[in-house]
């Protein structure tokens, strides 16, 4: 039914996916959820394709298990968490067109203090599937390589009491359609870190979708974006609180000049009897300029009694007051509007928890600021 | 060192000073007192080149240099000095990092070498030290949780820092108790200086006991209205604005 066997993948849950995303097609923008992101524009009559796209463990620490998607036999590991049942239309196009992919392990109670370097690359579609066990913790660094279009369905299975921090940087380029979708179930006591940075291209868009399902399973996200031009960057998230005294933060910047389009759109879910749950979700944006726009939504649904849910959204220019006291004070006026932009972002770029990579994702942003202030 | 002559400003069309003129040498402090709304302020912000204050008559000469077409931060590299009646909160900017960016920023718009950070953290530790600004102060963002007092405290350690041949004290006395007006008071005389100008602008005689005026100007609606020494400003204790304001100018 999907024209090509993916041996890794379960043939049944694939046509499940085809199904899905037969029923729906190409997302596009009179589709709430992709007001803002029109895929079905953007690839024009190029379509989805069904290309396969690549991936690549740029560091492998010792201690973390690898399995090839394309390959038969998958160990229990991977049968036990690879494609779950999904109504994602993405994430269900990208496991029924996709016939690849990686899957990796941190055996339970294994502390990797290396990092797991992992690259998606090329174009088409391609799966992959992290799990940590009980009591492991790792850092993955994602990387992004351009493409015309890559669409990676990625998910991530955290075991009780593991920790796991995610951050992805997403460089800037005018062409590329990069789109992905995660999907986490985070068990008791375990958390998750992530932080997601990007500088945007023609299409841009990470959709996470975090169940948290366990006593005390945390998920805390922060991002933020640099855009220009006509670029475009677009970080979707809905956290669902299946399970009581379970929290979430959220904390997104952008600073958005030229044409750009900065969108945030996070919608946070109490399911009926998490009671104690307890959620925050920031977003704001700068507008330099007329020309950019910044799309902010945050959304809560709320099916619990006791709670504790918070959420904002502000777009603004810089402040003129902040302006001239730098500039009364000596510092030449690009200088202070860079100082001022970088000061806005630095508390999301503060909450990546691994040293070296705040710093480098700060590096990058600085250069990001450095063209645009 | 300043001549200002017949100097109009308008805010938002509206004009704020009408006609002011006013001189100061070097190594003389003036005071401008005024009610609220006389153009205090104004007359501040158009000295240091805030957007928005339009000159729309008279001139600003500084050092034999038209002012009002130096952008904010070359008035600053010149030695224009504004200490802010609500110095700006900046989140996300240490107060140390900011010191520094500030002043190398003004070092090298006078051609200046840049100091490495060890340079200014020795400069900025000593003048730290008499205005009681402590270190865990400069490690803070840029003003922010800072106390009425210690905002004002790092106004003049960056006047401390920063050498101005021309420092305007806009309004430092307010929100000062009697111990924080005293030790800001001490920074200030402090830097008097035969090379260096000041202008203070209060609408209290209280801050005048401090530091003590060569000059007196008092400003009401846009003009100058009366001048005179020290003095001038125990009759406006005593006698209260309204009494010198409704005479004739």
């Amino acid at each position: 039914m999907t024209g090509v066997t993916a041996l890794g993948l379960p043939e049944a849950r694939r046509n499940e996916a085809a199904a899905v995303f037969r029923a729906r097609g190409v997302p596009h923008r009179r589709i709430e959820e992709w007001k803002y992101s029109d895929l079905k524009a953007v690839l024009g009559e190029q379509g989805l394709g069904a290309v396969v796209a690549q991936w690549l463990v740029a560091n492998l620490p010792s201690g973390v298990e690898v399995f090839d998607l394309s390959q038969p036999n998958p160990p229990g590991w991977v049968m036990a968490h690879v494609a779950r049942p999904t109504q994602n239309v993405m994430n269900a196009a990208s496991l029924a067109l996709s016939v690849g992919g990686v899957a990796l392990r941190v055996p339970a109670n294994s502390k990797i203090a290396d990092l797991l370097k992992l690259d998606f690359t090329g174009m088409g579609h391609v799966r992959g599937l992290l799990v940590l066990e009980e009591g492991a913790s790792l850092t993955l660094v994602e990387g992004v390589g351009a493409a015309d279009f890559r669409n990676v369905g990625f998910e991530i299975a955290l075991g009780e009491n593991s920790r796991l921090e995610h951050v992805r940087v997403s460089p800037g380029t005018s062409d590329a359609v990069l789109v992905e979708e995660v999907s986490l179930h985070i068990a008791k006591g375990a958390q998750y870190r992530a932080h997601f940075a990007g500088f945007g291209s023609k299409l841009a868009r990470m959709e996470l979708e975090i169940a948290l399902e366990g006593e005390g399973a945390e998920a805390h996200l922060s991002g933020v974006s640099v855009l220009d031009g006509k670029r475009h960057s677009d970080v979707t998230t809905h956290v669902i609180h299946r399970h009581g005294n379970t929290a979430s933060t959220q904390l997104f910047k952008h600073v958005v000049a030229g044409q750009a389009r900065a969108v945030y759109q996070g919608k946070v879910t109490v399911a009926k009897g998490a009671d104690g749950s307890d959620s925050s979700q920031t977003a704001k944006a700068l507008l330099l300029g007329e020309g950019g726009e910044a799309d902010l939504k945050p959304e809560l649904e709320i099916f619990a009694d006791d709670v504790k849910c918070a959420h904002g959204a502000a777009v603004g220019d810089l402040d003129a007051e902040s302006l001239f006291y730098l500039r009364a004070r000596g510092i030449p006026e690009a200088e202070a509007r860079g100082l001022l932009l970088h000061a806005f972002l630095e508390d999301a770029v503060a909450e990546i928890t691994n040293i070296d990579q705040r710093e480098r994702v700060r590096t990058e942003m600085l250069a990001a600021l450095k063209v645009i202030a | 060192m300043l001549e200002i002559k017949n100097l109009h400003v308008a805010v938002e069309g509206k004009e704020i000073l009408k006609g002011l003129s006013l001189s100061i040498q070097p190594g003389e402090v003036h005071a401008i007192m005024g009610p609220n709304g006389s153009g205090k302020s104004t007359l501040s912000y158009v000295l240091a080149g805030r957007a928005g204050y339009d000159v729309t008559e008279g001139s600003i000469t500084y050092k034999g240099e038209n002012l009002v077409a130096l952008a904010p931060e070359e008035r600053a590299a010149k030695g224009v000095f504004l200490a802010m009646q609500y110095p700006v909160e900046i989140p996300g900017v240490t107060t140390m990092t900011f010191l520094k960016t500030a002043l190398n920023s003004q070092r090298r718009a006078r051609a200046e070498s840049d100091l490495d950070a060890v340079g200014v953290l020795k400069l900025v530790r000593a003048k730290a030290k008499t205005l009681n600004v402590s270190e865990e102060m400069l490690k803070r963002a840029l003003n922010v949780g800072f106390s009425g007092g210690e905002k004002k405290r790092l106004e003049i350690l960056q006047m401390a820092l920063f050498e101005p041949k021309l420092a305007i004290l806009d309004e430092t006395d307010s929100g000062l108790d009697i111990d924080a007006l005293r030790l800001v008071a001490e920074g200030v005389n402090a830097l008097r200086d035969p090379s260096r100008a000041m202008l203070v602008i209060t609408h209290y005689q209280r801050l005048l006991d401090y530091i003590v005026p060569d000059r007196i100007h008092v400003l009401a609606k846009g003009r100058i209205v009366a001048e005179g020494g020290k003095e001038l400003a125990l009759e406006l204790e005593a006698k209260g604005y309204e009494h010198i304001v409704k005479e004739p100018a």
